[in-house]
């Protein structure tokens, strides 16, 4: 009956209602899905993390990551798999062969760390082989005589075998994509002149075009103009078992785009065979490796438990070879908790002025209800039901509201192309897919019912101390 | 009796509301100012370190060097060129640099490395290189020596986990090892008697001497007083190789950088390179570093120099930083807009209830003579007087926190303090005294009260007298 009535109250003045209800559902909305955006950069950093770059689980040498001696290999290869997948929990293993060398063309080098990976296994393990660009080859594909690297895009710019070149292809191809011919006649000159950096091909384009022309067509001028020659070659050389200077001329069988500018600048991937046979390491033998989960959650427990089975090899989660990524994480939900918490404050300010204000205006019907008989649990329960309804109708369009939204976006992503440059040196992408967990929703819905409760205690306190009498005389 | 006098007594007619109106804005005024001083104050303090360890407020550079940092767009800085620049007032000294890449080999191992020629002297004045030499290095055999002497037990059982570590500053080493401020006074003592790492900074007239970073110093196994080979490629095309003794050794805070830094004089490095008199960037200290000056004499600088040459701000040097940067200012920035948003909504949810309410009130005064726009002015000034109220205490509320800040920032300790000096930050979050970010508090909160005015106005000139009385 009680809770019959307060629905009734709610919608008696419509106007105030909606405007509290459009207050709840706004900051509700507008805070879930910031949260939302926001988390979706670190978990697709920890994606990345843990599908392209460390996998979930290390197991090394204990020497080799201090000093990283081509020598630090794993004793026993065959019985340390066997462990491993006998190991609950643990769906992949593969070795890995680890390497610190040089990359180098004719006008460039840099330092490189020279993974030598099982082609097929890693292709089922790890979703790097996917990140290929599209026209620069494979993943280790097609038949050569060569030996074979995979390289990341900005090794590649780094090493001037991607330039920027606007052909008669980029051309016909900025045409169709429905630039401007006005514009297209500006870069004219420009035509068949190679660019070794992306910065030189932008300045160039850019003295060209008004600032307007610019800022809507510079990107798609970039992508058109970006080329590589299928096949190019790159330098590698190492240290061999000997600790002799070696090396030779690779040719690249395809190139790979993450988010993560380091990573991309300092990982070349060559099939294990090739490196064994330029570094005399023997067949069986192995620096690293890396297991995938079943899921991401069983990480601790199963590194500790590999720890205790592997005393003689040093294992690591991938939050202890990044600690400040999974630091991160956690901290990040604090912040995530202390905004919500600071959202919820302010929205309260509003029920309890608006739950107030209800109480003043009705006195003389709550001193009516008191006169002819309701006790004062029942006004009290009446009032802060009322404001309970208000947060939670709030509450359950905010979060509808959020979660057509994040759905509606999570599609396609939100893509802060501006910030792109600086998130991207950091390995975060700028390209957000928002999403949050189903718990995140549940605590939220709690907590705007909290707030509701909350804020209406000094008004229902306030209904309880009216005086029957003098409420009914009033006004 | 004036408007005002009316509009003052009006809000205190209905306290309540008045306080809790006012109240909601001094809510997000106080945590918009105090959110964004703090955010604001970290990235002041990020790039004050950045630009006073590293970069320097303005460099000159030959105009291709941003782009292409090879030694082949370097330029030469001759002494009419240093008289020049230093003849304009705001700069103090110029010191030269001479950066390029070359092979370090030691003994057994191998590494790319990234050589740079400094000016000892002026380099001290710029980056402090000095401060960062290796003092304390926790080596296996003073670990054998620390754990027989007096140090807290504790203390000994961490020993084993920073087996190797080397520190430039006694606090890093002292939060690695867990000592306590009651325990610095006798643990100082032992470790600076144990763990003290004996090397030296350059002078200027060294010719074989370098200083290397502590990474590249683990990799390549060379200790003070072994040697390295250094061989790589000079000016257009040159060969270049010489051989060094590691004098000294540098803990840098960037790994990336730690792990491949050779320095040298900057005279050894020309010889080496074989570009005499030839430098890649020269950072200029400033006498007066605020960005106005900054700017300023970056423009009349550029006026000084010819072709090839150019002046790059610490704008353009950083530009990746300030991206970043950016991409989080505006992460705050929404956050502080949707507090608003929300306070904005129970602003205008109390505006409309009051007209309501006062609906019967306002048809008196009109019916008795009242000029509608003279209510009008009574209910706008209303209004602002509670805007005001908990704008200005939301001010002077944050005013405490934000100066106590800027004295003692919060700084961090455990992990969180680790990853930050890891990444090259100090581990500190000061704020940022009273600025423009005041002011735009200031401009959102009289927008709030602007859209609640011109609703609140357009209701009174639509009230009909008979039926408002009648209400």
């Amino acid at each position: 009956m009680i809770i019959e009535i307060a629905w009734k109250n709610v919608w008696r003045n419509k106007t105030r209602s909606m405007i509290v209800i459009t207050a709840v559902t706004i900051g509700v909305f507008a805070g879930v899905f910031s949260i939302a955006a926001m988390n979706s950069s670190i978990v697709q950093r920890i994606d990345a993390a843990v599908n392209e770059e460390l996998s979930h689980i290390q197991i090394n040498n204990k020497d080799f990551r201090s000093s990283s001696d081509i020598q630090n290999v794993i004793a026993d290869f065959p019985s340390l798999i066997a462990v491993m997948e006998a190991t609950p929990g643990v769906i992949n293993t593969t070795g890995r062969i680890v390497i610190k060398g040089i990359a180098s063309t004719a006008s460039k080098s840099t330092g490189v760390e020279i993974t030598g990976i099982d082609v097929e296994k890693e292709k089922k393990m790890f979703t790097l082989s996917k990140k290929l660009i599209p026209g620069t080859g494979s993943f280790f594909g097609s038949e050569t005589k060569f030996n074979t690297v995979f390289i990341g895009e900005k090794l590649a710019k780094d090493l001037n075998i991607i330039r920027y070149t606007l052909t008669q292809e980029a051309f016909s191809k900025l045409e169709t994509e429905g630039i401007p011919s006005a514009v297209i006649l500006k870069l004219g000159s420009l035509g068949d002149q190679k660019y070794p950096t992306d910065k030189k091909f932008s300045n160039a384009v850019e003295n060209l075009l008004t600032s307007s022309e610019k800022n809507k067509f510079s990107l798609k001028i970039k992508e058109a103009a970006w080329s590589y020659r299928e096949g190019s070659k790159i330098i590698l050389s190492f240290l061999d078992m000997n600790n002799n200077q070696t090396g030779a001329a690779f040719r690249v069988s395809g190139i790979y785009r993450t988010n993560n500018d380091m990573f991309e600048s300092l990982s070349v991937f060559v099939p294990v065979n090739e490196l064994r046979e330029l570094t005399g390491m023997k067949e069986g033998t192995y620096h690293r490796v890396i297991a995938r989960l079943d899921n991401n959650d069983l990480t601790d427990v199963v590194t500790r438990g590999l720890r205790e089975s592997l005393p003689g090899l040093e294992v690591l989660s991938w939050k202890e070879i990044q600690p400040d990524l999974a630091m991160l994480a956690d901290m990040m939900q604090q912040i995530y908790g202390i905004f919500m918490a600071i959202i919820l404050a302010a929205l309260a300010f509003g029920i309890v002025n608006t739950m107030l204000m209800a109480v003043l205006e009705r006195t003389r019907e709550i001193g009516m209800l008191a006169a002819i008989g309701m006790n004062r649990r029942k006004i009290f329960s009446m009032i802060m039901l009322e404001s309970i309804f208000l947060s939670i109708v709030g509450g359950i369009m905010g979060m509808l509201v959020s979660g057509i939204v994040i759905a509606a976006t999570a599609k396609n992503g939100i893509n802060l192309v501006k910030y792109s440059e600086g998130m991207e040196a950091f390995g975060y992408t700028a390209h957000l897919f928002p999403t949050i967990d189903v718990q995140f929703f549940i605590t939220t819905t709690i907590l705007i019912v909290l707030t509701g409760i909350l804020s209406s205690i000094y008004p229902a306190r306030k209904a309880l101390k009216l005086n029957p009498v003098d409420a009914i005389r009033g006004e | 009796m004036t408007d005002s006098q009316l509009a003052w007594k009006n809000l205190w007619r209905n306290k309540r509301r008045t306080i809790i109106t006012a109240a909601s804005i001094f809510f997000a005024v106080f945590f918009a100012l105090v959110m964004r001083s703090f955010q604001l104050g970290a990235y002041d303090r990020m790039f004050k370190n950045i630009i006073e360890s590293y970069t320097g407020y303005l460099q000159i550079q030959h105009r291709d060097y941003f782009d292409e940092p090879t030694i082949d767009n370097s330029f030469e800085l001759s002494q009419p060129l240093i008289d020049r620049i230093e003849s304009d007032p705001n700069v103090n000294t110029l010191v030269p640099r001479l950066e390029s890449f070359a092979l370090a080999a030691a003994e057994s191992r191998t590494q790319g490395v990234m050589v740079l020629g400094i000016d000892p002297e002026g380099e001290e004045k710029v980056t402090d290189l000095r401060s960062k030499l290796v003092k304390y290095k926790l080596t296996p055999e003073a670990i054998q020596a620390l754990k027989k002497s007096t140090i807290p037990s504790g203390t000994k059982k961490l020993l084993d986990v920073f087996i190797n570590e080397s520190y430039s500053s006694e606090g890093r080493l002292l939060i690695d090892l867990d000592i306590g401020k009651e325990d610095t006074a006798t643990a100082l003592p032992v470790l600076r008697k144990y763990a003290s790492f004996k090397n030296r900074y350059l002078d200027n007239n060294e010719t074989s001497g370098a200083i290397i970073g502590d990474g590249l110093s683990d990799y390549l196994k060379a200790g003070v007083g072994d040697t390295i080979v250094l061989v790589g490629q000079g000016y257009h095309g040159t060969s270049a190789a010489g051989k060094y003794e590691v004098r000294g050794i540098v803990r840098l805070p960037a790994p990336d950088i730690d792990n491949v830094i050779v320095y040298l004089p900057i005279a050894v490095a020309q010889e080496l390179f074989a570009a005499p008199d030839m430098v890649t960037s020269a950072v200029l200290r400033l006498k007066n570093n605020d960005n106005e000056n900054v700017l300023q004499s970056g423009e009349s600088l550029r006026k000084l120099l010819n072709e090839p040459l150019t002046i790059r701000t610490w704008h353009e040097l950083n530009a990746l930083l300030i991206n970043q940067m950016e991409a989080d200012s505006r992460s705050g920035m929404i956050m502080i807009g949707i507090l608003y948003l929300v306070i904005a909504f129970g602003v205008f949810g109390t505006v409309l209830m009051m007209m309501a309410e006062r609906r019967r009130e306002f048809g008196m005064l009109v019916s008795i003579g009242m000029r509608k726009i003279k209510l009008a002015k009574v209910v706008s000034l209303e209004m602002l007087l509670i805007g005001f109220l908990g704008l200005a205490a939301g001010v002077i509320a944050s005013l405490p926190f934000v100066f106590y800040g800027n004295v003692h920032p919060i700084r961090f300790t455990g992990e969180m303090g680790k990853m930050y000096s890891d990444y090259g930050f100090e581990p500190i979050m000061p704020t940022l005294l009273p600025d423009t970010y005041y002011l735009w508090q200031i401009v959102v909160v009289l927008i709030i009260l602007l859209i609640a005015i011109l609703s609140s106005i357009r209701k009174i000139f639509r009230i009909n007298v008979i039926s408002a009385l009648r209400a």
